[in-house]
């Protein structure tokens, strides 16, 4: 097979393991953003996709929908965390491994509405942004985020989440949330769920 | 998961980092600092333009220590600047790659921070030159459509391997953004390391582009559509002790065409300098030759 030919039958391989973990988050109110399925009927999205509302309406790629409570958020990361019923939703997989600048990423979201684009550049910077509480650990990536891709994954070639996309900074180039911190976002709401009823 | 994807992800990594170990940040201005290649191992490259203070520059070496550097010489013509580290450093000299092609994947590098390298991809867009520039000229440049972040002056645009297809730079104004290749950079920087300064060649006329009749063609025996129509002879120049006058077209220097002054900048390189040329002219609708001995441009 030529170069060409693999690459893109990796790229297709990698939208066949993120579609199905890929929700479309919307809060009735204005343009709806992406969210994550990670495990356990939870949901991960941005806090600002979200707003003030208690519930939000979340899409399957499945064509499912669910109105979904929001169950944590940390506002200095900008992210919240949503409930569906636990229907052995598949769970997308974070990557452990070191961001390394120049490795190629990817974007995957609905930018302005449109569902399931994927947008491709490399990882820019490994840096941090002023918070309101101390610099929080960003990752910076030259690709191409619009409206509605907030909430949605950054990947990593092999098709890990290395980051959530946050924010769309100085034109074209995209600031995520790094998986680390995410997990710990995600580490300490499990913890803090009220434990369902063992009967 | 393991595919040619990912392979690829791993290369444009390793070479990010690879030429992130020669790619310095460079403090000479009060806005936000600037990028730098490591050319020798006390010897930095940069843009320029991103030199706004002669005294008290800093540089960030890629292991995180800071070093005070002097400005060994700068080129306002190419945009290009070297700087002497004071200190016993000793920087991992980036190397040049041989050639660019368009089309080739090049990642676009800066260090205008202290957390770390900082990349954009993308491809060479365009080759061309000689191109002229605010204040002076470049044999050479490139074009990329890597975006160039705040603060990537002066750093390197490198190939799949790592090693530096060019110096990227914002510093010929209009908000473009050009790369210098880095066979032209190195042999500026080297003049620059050796002498602080780059000697540029100067005859000193005043000249416009004009057209030449078929006459004149069949005369010169070459299709050439213009000249330079010489419009003034400055008093004790060059061109003047070698006998130019004002109303000679000057069509060719040293067997070449010049048509334009992109042309005749670029026959104008220190390297001529202090040399006789000859200078082929029509005047009265002949071609004559004069020897002009070229000067330095002050």
């Amino acid at each position: 097979m030529k170069t060409t030919a693999m690459l893109n039958a990796a790229l297709d391989e990698l939208l066949e393991r993120i579609r199905p973990v890929l929700a479309l988050v919307s809060n009735g109110r204005h343009g709806a953003g992406a969210g994550l399925l990670a495990g356990d009927g939870l949901v991960l999205t941005n806090l600002h996709v979200v707003g003030r509302a208690r519930s939000v309406q979340v899409l399957l790629d499945d064509g499912s929908s669910y109105d979904a409570p929001v169950i944590a958020k940390d506002p200095d990361v900008d992210l919240a965390l949503l409930q569906i019923p636990a229907n052995g939703h598949p769970a997308a997989a974070f990557s452990s491994s070191r961001p390394r600048p120049g490795e190629l990423v990817y974007a995957f979201g609905h930018p302005w509405g449109q569902r399931n684009v994927l947008t491709g550049g490399v990882l820019s910077a490994v840096t941090s942004l002023r918070g309101r509480h101390g610099d929080v650990p960003v990752l910076r990536a030259d690709v191409q985020l619009a409206p509605g891709n907030s909430g949605g994954p950054l990947l990593n070639a092999g098709g890990e989440v290395i980051g959530l996309n946050a924010m769309i900074f100085g034109g074209d180039q995209s600031v995520a949330i790094p998986a680390s911190l995410i997990q710990s976002f995600l580490a300490g709401a499990r913890k803090d769920r009220p434990r369902e009823a063992v009967l | 998961m393991s595919n040619i994807l990912v392979d690829l992800s791993n290369s444009l990594a390793a070479a990010t980092e690879k030429a992130a170990a020669s790619t310095l940040l460079v403090n000479a201005r009060r806005r936000m600092p600037a990028s730098g290649i490591a050319f020798a191992p006390d010897l930095v490259l940069t843009a320029d333009h991103v030199i706004e203070q002669e005294q008290d520059i800093t540089v960030l070496l890629p292991d995180g220590t800071k070093a005070v550097a002097q400005l060994a010489g700068r080129d306002p013509g190419s945009d290009l600047a070297v700087l002497r580290l004071d200190e016993k450093v000793h920087l991992t000299p980036a190397e040049p790659a041989k050639q660019a092609s368009i089309g080739q994947l090049v990642l676009a590098l800066g260090r205008p921070s202290d957390t770390g390298i900082e990349a954009s991809l993308g491809v060479v867009s365009a080759m061309g030159g000689p191109l002229r520039t605010p204040q002076g000229s470049i044999d050479k440049y490139i074009r990329t459509d890597a975006t160039p972040y705040p603060g990537f002056s002066g750093g390197p645009l490198v190939d799949a391997e790592g090693q530096v297809v060019g110096v990227n730079t914002s510093g010929f104004g209009r908000g473009v953004v050009l790369t210098i290749p880095a066979d032209y950079a190195w042999k500026v920087a080297d003049q620059l390391a050796r002498s602080g300064s780059v000697k540029r060649g100067y005859l000193g006329v005043r000249s416009e582009a004009v057209e030449l009749g078929e006459a004149a063609q069949k005369e010169l025996k070459r299709k050439q559509a213009t000249g330079l129509l010489l419009v003034s002879v400055e008093r004790k120049s060059p061109a003047e002790a070698g006998q130019l006058i004002v109303g000679d077209i000057l069509v060719g220097i040293e067997g070449q065409p010049v048509p334009d002054h992109d042309a005749l900048f670029a026959r104008l390189t220190g390297e001529v300098v202090g040399k006789s040329v000859r200078m082929e002219v029509l005047r009265g609708g002949k071609p004559q030759v004069f020897m002009v001995e070229v000067g330095a441009r002050p």
